[in-house]
């Protein structure tokens, strides 16, 4: 029998920092599905992805007392623990199989800024898709792969400022599909 | 400030995503805490991107809670348990109503059983109440026809009643011979005779030619007692002596004496 409260943010904030095993059961249930889709957004292995986001609730869970609620919502903030996690994985995974193995992330770099898709986007992937290619490649670099707008300047060979003006505007571009 | 051209240079956005740097936040957060209109195009980003996200939630493996509820087992706070008694407060209930439906029953049990023990001792004391009236009412049965026969012998026409009278110190001393002419069959009522002695037993005997012949010791019987066959016999007299009997009658221990016919 599932209790089907609702629980505010704040309310939320509290009873994790309580240590309420109920409350973090609530949290994965209502949120380990959203936190997937951008897990998988990253790590495109499905076992992988799981293990990622399990390991991003370890986070959360230890991590709880460190939300600051000024700086933004509590799923923002879960959110850039997933983005980071996923980040930190593929980036482990590819450094040990020396990019030599199956891929476990789309490459765009790589693929030399072609429009062409691995595998089946979901999620905001999905919607990055929608952008026109030269900020798509800027957005999947910089916010699906972690690289820093000086890493992307050299990469491209672009200059910084543009990096960062085009990015910026793919962004608010990005912010008006997202609406609903 | 041109606040609307500040929402529009896409530093919200890139903020919110977590790829801004440390200065570009501080600067946001300041503008945000100025004008409510950059907190209001905060909140409005994160909230639709949370909306996205949940809106293409991909199912994660079944496993991956379990093994994380492991993991996490000894950090949850104890009382947590509360909340889920809470949340399963019917079952508690019926918990409480088993408990008390069992304590019910048993105290039921106690009181069924004892007033069975109770019943069974009544019913094994008028079952033993009821063979010994049983084996009372026997031995009046045994006792009636003894004494029905004795009173169809006593009323033979050929039995012949001797009357032994008290002698001479012994008058208040009586005892009847039924003698029976046709079998010669010997039969002895005590009438009125003092307790034998212990040692001692009444020992009847037949006045046969002026000598007396042992006709058997008196045993306690109920109303006749059958002594030894007499065939013939003039008088009969009791005397008491030794437990046995004795072979002659010691004289001066005679308490009854009476004359055939």
């Amino acid at each position: 029998m599932e209790v089907v409260t609702k629980y505010s943010e704040p309310e939320l904030v509290q009873l994790l920092r309580q240590r309420s095993r109920h409350v973090f059961s609530y949290l994965y249930d209502n949120y380990a599905g959203a936190l997937l889709s951008i897990i998988r957004n990253i790590v495109t292995d499905e076992e992988l992805a799981n293990d990622v986001l399990q390991e991003v609730f370890v986070k959360i869970w230890k991590q709880i007392d460190s939300y600051d609620s000024s700086k933004g919502r509590l799923f923002t903030w879960m959110l850039n623990i997933a983005r980071n996690a996923s980040i930190d994985t593929v980036r482990s995974k590819s450094f040990q199989n020396s990019r030599q193995n199956r891929e476990l992330t789309e490459d765009v770099h790589n693929a030399g800024g072609s429009s062409e898709t691995k595998t089946d986007h979901i999620g905001l992937r999905k919607l990055v898709h929608n952008l026109k290619e030269e900020y798509r490649v800027l957005v999947e670099l910089s916010y699906f792969q972690g690289y820093t707008q000086d890493e992307i300047a050299k990469m491209l060979n672009m200059p910084l400022g543009t990096v960062k003006t085009r990015l910026r505007t793919a962004l608010i571009q990005l912010r008006e599909i997202i609406k609903p | 400030m041109d606040i609307k051209a500040y929402i529009e240079t896409g530093v919200i956005e890139s903020y919110v995503l977590g790829m801004a740097d440390a200065q570009e936040a501080a600067e946001l957060l300041q503008m945000a805490r100025k004008y409510p209109e950059v907190q209001q195009a905060i909140d409005a980003f994160e909230a639709s991107l949370e909306q996205q996200a949940l809106a293409s939630a991909v199912a994660p493996h079944a496993h991956v809670k379990d093994s994380l509820f492991t993991i996490l087992a000894p950090e949850f706070k104890k009382e947590d348990h509360k909340t889920r008694l809470v949340a399963f407060g019917w079952s508690r209930y019926v918990a409480a109503a088993s408990v008390i439906l069992l304590v019910a029953s048993a105290a039921l049990n106690v009181y069924f059983y004892s007033q069975f023990k109770s019943t069974s001792t009544a019913y094994q004391a008028l079952l033993i109440e009821k063979n010994s009236l049983i084996a009372d009412n026997q031995q009046m049965q045994t006792k009636a026809l003894d004494l029905y026969n004795n009173m169809q012998m006593m009323t033979d026409p050929s039995m012949i009643k001797v009357s032994m009278q008290g002698v001479p110190g012994k008058e208040n001393s009586l005892a009847t011979v039924f003698w029976d002419s046709k079998s010669k069959d010997v039969y002895l009522l005590p009438n009125k005779l003092p307790q034998a002695a212990v040692g001692k037993q009444y020992q009847l005997w037949a006045i046969v030619d002026g000598k007396p012949v042992d006709a058997g010791v008196m045993d306690a019987c109920t109303g006749l007692c059958k002594m030894k066959n007499i065939p013939a016999a003039a008088a009969f007299a009791i005397t008491l002596e030794k437990k046995g009997g004795s072979p002659t009658p010691t004289i001066d221990q005679m308490y009854v004496l009476g004359k055939v016919g």
